[in-house]
């Protein structure tokens, strides 16, 4: 099933023939304080709601898809984790160690929604393509065999990100929690209909020039594996998303008129157009460049000097 | 004016007697646990500031009951890198700000409890803390951005060293526990100066860190302009103000921290390790060493 938001922030469910049937109605019953609960409300109930969802979509009756404004299916996580690299970038390199780091909730965006590339003196403004998770219950401490039980269902996802802010060495990642930094979408799709998520197509597109193109089966560590990890750390809630990373041979600039269109193969696209009030101009096409360095960066990971200094 | 929250989820303002139940001041705000509860509460402090201390006024004190955090689960939880010159009078280091889990806090008198990752070391580290009153992007570094903030408290940031991958620690920092926070969000009314404030640690009585926030390489106003430069700040947001690191030293099993900032209060936890693992006691010199030598060359 394909949950999605559209005309600002109704929920809705997409039927098979593109038609989008609202639900808010079905979700209040659940008197959500306000109207970031509806995911959260819809995900935790999903098993009771489930016939109603499938009965409205048969129904048929829905806005045509070409005739509504589809929104980012969230209102506001409760959080964004993101995982630092997780791809082989190609080569059959051995496991880096796992590392992830928190995006801002208020980074969220949409398709058709539109990135504000800050006044802040980046060195480039990167798009990152990625399959993100979204979480189905509360879980802490998952087992491996009870870890994608945690899954909801996934959505496609563009972590861009500002490049050579902050202090050097530390990694803090703030670069890519500018507010507009965040593209999900286009919608949710249910885990029954992605059975394997370690085989899936991944592309960015920019004005028509294609950029990443990536398999998910060049994870580094594949979902299962980021499920537990990530709830040895964190309690893990309903709508959080958990972004598992991107293989950076591909990345390339966003710039001012850009139109981003990221895919992922079993869930779909999304567009993000670029604004910049300065019109700073960057080399069009693959930067080679970080795909390379990226691509020799891997060390061994008993190798690598981790942690020690102060924060 | 210092708002409190009992682990039985009301809302109080602690007073010369104890604490005074003000509850019925925030009785319209729709919630359905207490962290979705408290941002609205933090939104509404400014407005409603007569009508928590008519209600305060006719209430009676009763001892201070078991607290909770006072925002138990931030929309966001901040954190300043470093930010302090370590009582040098070194330049100050490029400004940067990382994000923590905000499933991360705990409440006072609550038990940080340590994972069986393998770090290298868990660090207190004691810092003042911001909690966000209202909606704000692009604040200005001046004295008016103040408003945007609906108090102050006290944070302890845990840190475990030496997970993930490069550089300091910043996934160390997210483990469930490691961010205990409160007793009371302090208005900021009650702080007239933020930057000449005296933090101190201690473990199990013995002194540890000891510092003022004078030593700040940047102010409150310039880290709320920062991180308003890039994000937008909401309601119930929490901003910790990074910390000094001499004095830092080891936490572990069945030890009591308690930090003090004055004007803001006293925050004490215990913590509790299943693996039972043991570091040297006292002040970690070398980090302490090290984090004087940042920006010395």
């Amino acid at each position: 099933m394909r949950i999605a938001a559209f005309d600002g922030g109704k929920p809705g469910v997409v039927a098979s023939d593109d038609t989008i049937v609202e639900i808010g109605d079905l979700l209040e019953q659940y008197d959500p304080p306000g109207p970031e609960h509806y995911l959260p409300d819809l995900i935790v109930h999903f098993d009771e709601l489930r016939p109603e969802l499938e009965r409205r979509t048969e129904a048929g009756g829905g806005t045509p898809l070409s005739n509504a404004k589809l929104d980012a299916p969230f209102a506001r996580p409760g959080k964004i984790i993101c995982l630092m690299g997780n791809y082989r970038e190609g080569t059959d390199r051995p496991l880096q160690r796992i590392d992830l780091f928190f995006k801002s909730p208020e980074s969220i965006v949409g398709d058709g929604d539109t990135v504000v590339l800050p006044p802040h003196q980046a060195d480039i403004f990167h798009h990152e393509a990625e399959i993100a998770v979204v979480i189905g219950r509360e879980a802490k401490d998952l087992s491996d065999d009870e870890a994608m039980d945690a899954v909801f269902g996934y959505v496609a996802f563009n972590d861009v990100s500002a490049r050579g802010l902050g202090r050097s060495g530390i990694n803090s990642f703030l670069g890519k929690s500018f507010d507009t930094f965040g593209g999900f979408g286009p919608w949710i799709v249910t885990k029954d209909e992605l059975p394997d998520p370690q085989n899936l197509h991944i592309t960015v597109d920019v004005d028509g020039e294609r950029r990443q193109d990536y398999s998910t089966s060049d994870m580094e560590r594949p979902i299962r594996e980021l499920m537990t990890y990530i709830s040895s750390i964190t309690k893990l809630h309903p709508g959080d998303v958990i972004c598992c990373g991107t293989n950076h041979q591909g990345l390339g600039s966003m710039q001012h008129g850009d139109a981003v269109t990221t895919t992922v193969e079993g869930i779909g696209s999304f567009t993000l157009h670029v604004k910049d009030e300065h019109s700073r101009a960057w080399q069009r096409g693959v930067d080679r460049e970080t795909a390379e360095r990226v691509k020799a960066s891997a060390v061994h990971p008993d190798a690598t000097p981790t942690g020690g200094s102060g924060s | 004016m210092r708002l409190v929250l009992t682990q039985d989820d009301r809302i109080g303002v602690l007073t010369e007697g104890g604490m005074v139940d003000v509850s019925a001041a925030f009785d319209d705000i729709r919630y359905r646990t207490a962290a979705d509860r408290m941002p609205r509460v933090m939104a509404a402090l400014k407005d409603r500031r007569h009508r928590i201390e008519g209600v305060a006024h006719s209430g009676s004190a009763e001892a201070v009951p078991a607290l909770q955090a006072p925002v138990p689960r931030p929309p966001k939880l901040i954190a300043a890198f470093g930010n302090y010159r370590e009582g040098w009078d070194r330049e100050r280091q490029p400004q940067d700000m990382f994000l923590e889990s905000p499933d991360s806090v705990t409440g006072p008198d609550s038990t940080v409890v340590l994972p069986r990752h393998p770090a290298d070391i868990f660090h207190h580290e004691a810092e003042l803390a911001l909690v966000i009153g209202q909606r704000a992007k692009d604040l200005p570094a001046d004295a008016s951005t103040l408003d945007a903030v609906a108090g102050y408290t006290c944070a302890m940031d845990v840190s475990a060293r030496g997970i993930g991958r490069v550089g300091p620690s910043r996934i160390g920092k997210s483990f469930d526990t490691f961010t205990p926070l409160g007793p009371a969000v302090v208005t900021t009314d009650e702080v007239p100066d933020p930057q000449n404030l005296r933090v101190t640690l201690t473990v199990n009585g013995e002194e540890r860190q000891n510092y003022t926030t004078a030593d700040m390489e940047y102010s409150v106003v310039e880290v709320l302009a920062f991180i308003s430069s890039y994000m937008t700040l909401v309601p119930g947001d929490v901003i910790l103000c990074g910390t000094q690191h001499q004095g830092l030293g080891a936490l572990q099993d069945g030890d009591h921290a308690e930090m003090t900032i004055e004007r803001v209060g006293t925050l004490a936890v215990d913590v509790r390790d299943p693996l039972k693992r043991e570091w040297a006691r006292g002040i970690d010199e070398e980090m302490a060493t090290r984090q004087r030598a940042v920006g010395q060359s």
